[in-house]
């Protein structure tokens, strides 16, 4: 028996060290600076493609524009959308730029916490500093609101914030979001935004039982267990030919909602052109639907 | 023009379209699904023509944009009666507990119908303006999270704009207005099967 406790008591010291050691073990890489001077208009841009705007507003209770709230239901837990607005204290009013960049591209808090990957930080790791730059001065134009972010919800274990720096390790992935050599402009700019700051493949490539993307095996093959229940269609390019779409339909649809067989788009899809794709120029609409429509399965 | 025959087809005998399945609806939800499915076939049969795939007929568009103006304000409403949720029904109960919100939408898709009436004349974007990106009368979008009106206020989607503004649009343009409408109330009201 005494040998026993001892052995429990050994197990249970382990464990506490290696905890204590994940506790302490740093993310993330240091950045050069940003010094740049952004463009708010730019950065408004990118606010919109990039889902900051969909997801950290809750429109469906008339809320303020980033001040977050937005309800996100995953088999984990319950999250909530964090405000986003210039308000020092509820918001990130009293952030620095480079405690936002931090934040944006590798889901790092400016207290060295990790994100959960529910925020798609892993497809902004490839924002430019000027991207940043721009996002920032954007950012700063919201007005403050002095309302707390709801606290998660999460299930223990995933309510241990350290827990997500074994998920890093064993999970996060580099964006497909660099141009590929071989390919025209266009179908680059497309590969930026779909893999980038649009993050189709958040919804669009299902998720192994941690909540990571298998995207090796399953990308753009769609996702039946979306947060909150729904299901993404697989927009692989051979299912896209197959159900009729077209580069022309395709761009269509993200500004207009239109699907090839005449239905209008609802639920989270409705969401993504309501709040995002239909305020982008013709050009990246188009670019989008040329680099979707193209086997990219290379690159 | 197999367009204009049809959209005229689809408005003449709308009452007698057969409909599909549905799920065995009846009655008034059988009737709103119907009404439903003949504006994607009339959405369906213009979209070629707004992409600049097919020839752009004015007239069709005329006659589309009266159809969905007819289903449109109280027309769409008054199929929605309380109590008609629930399977086979698609509707979402929120229809009912936010009944403004839906109604608004309503009266919005005749506003955009009855503008893509008088947009139709424009002819598209591509058409009028060479190289200019079909987005700058939507577009302001990008100033939206200073002034925190217009696109982030009120409505969901350029709730306030009036028939003439909507007129002055280019004909895409203002079928985007009409279709966003759809597809805002899709998101708000619809439940997903799919």
């Amino acid at each position: 028996m005494r040998g026993m406790f001892k052995l429990a008591l050994g197990a249970a010291a382990f464990v506490a060290a290696a905890i204590g050691a994940l506790i302490l073990w740093p993310i993330g890489n240091e950045n050069r600076p940003i010094t740049l001077a952004g463009d708010a208009t730019r950065g408004a841009y990118l606010a919109r493609a990039g889902g900051c705007i969909a997801c950290h507003t809750d429109f469906a209770a008339g809320g303020a524009p980033l001040a977050g709230g937005v309800k996100l239901a995953t088999p984990f837990g319950t999250l909530y959308s964090p405000n986003l607005t210039t308000d020092p204290e509820h918001g990130i009013g009293s952030w620095t730029v480079d405690q936002f960049a931090r934040a944006v591209r590798q889901g790092i808090s400016p207290e060295g916490a990790p994100y959960y990957p529910a925020f798609t930080y892993p497809f902004y790791a490839n924002f430019s500093d000027q991207d940043i730059a721009d996002l920032w001065a954007a950012f700063q134009t919201v007005p403050a609101v002095a309302e707390p972010s709801t606290p998660h919800k999460m299930l223990f274990p995933f309510n241990q914030r350290w827990g997500l720096k074994l998920w890093r390790a064993a999970f996060l992935e580099k964006p497909q979001s660099e141009p590929v050599p071989g390919n025209d402009a266009e179908w680059n700019r497309g590969r930026q935004i779909v893999g980038g700051a649009a993050h189709c493949a958040a919804c669009h490539t299902g998720r192994n039982i941690l909540g990571a993307r298998k995207s090796d095996t399953q990308h753009f093959k769609g996702s039946t267990s979306l947060p909150g229940g729904g299901k993404a269609p697989a927009i692989d390019f051979e299912t896209l030919q197959k159900r009729g779409w077209t580069v022309e339909n395709l761009a269509f649809a993200l500004k207009t909602g239109i699907r090839p067989d005449g239905d209008a788009f609802g639920g989270a899809m409705g969401e993504v052109v309501l709040y995002g794709t239909r305020f982008l120029t013709a050009e990246d609409r188009r670019a989008m639907a040329v680099y979707l429509m193209d086997d990219h399965s290379g690159g | 023009m197999k367009t204009t025959f049809l959209i005229s087809a689809l408005i003449a005998g709308s009452t007698a379209v057969a409909a599909l399945a549905h799920g065995g609806a009846t009655g008034i939800v059988k009737n709103r699904m119907d009404a439903m499915s003949n504006m994607g076939k009339v959405i369906k049969a213009v979209s070629p023509m707004m992409q600049g795939t097919a020839a752009y007929n004015a007239d069709s568009v005329k006659r589309a944009a009266a159809f969905f103006a007819q289903h449109s304000g109280e027309a769409m409403t008054r199929m929605f009666p309380e109590g008609s949720g629930g399977k086979p029904s698609e509707a979402r109960e929120t229809i009912w507990s936010d009944w403004e919100t839906f109604a608004g939408l309503a009266a919005q898709l005749g506003v955009a119908a009855q503008g893509l009436a008088v947009a139709a004349d424009n002819g598209l974007m591509g058409d009028a303006a060479g190289t200019m990106s079909s987005d700058s009368m939507m577009g302001g979008g990008s100033t939206m999270m200073g002034s925190g009106s217009g696109m982030m206020g009120g409505g969901m989607m350029g709730g306030r704009m009036t028939v003439e503004q909507i007129g002055a649009m280019p004909a895409d343009g203002a079928f985007a207005m009409v279709t966003q409408t759809c597809s805002a109330c899709h998101t708000k009201f619809r439940l997903e099967s799919k």
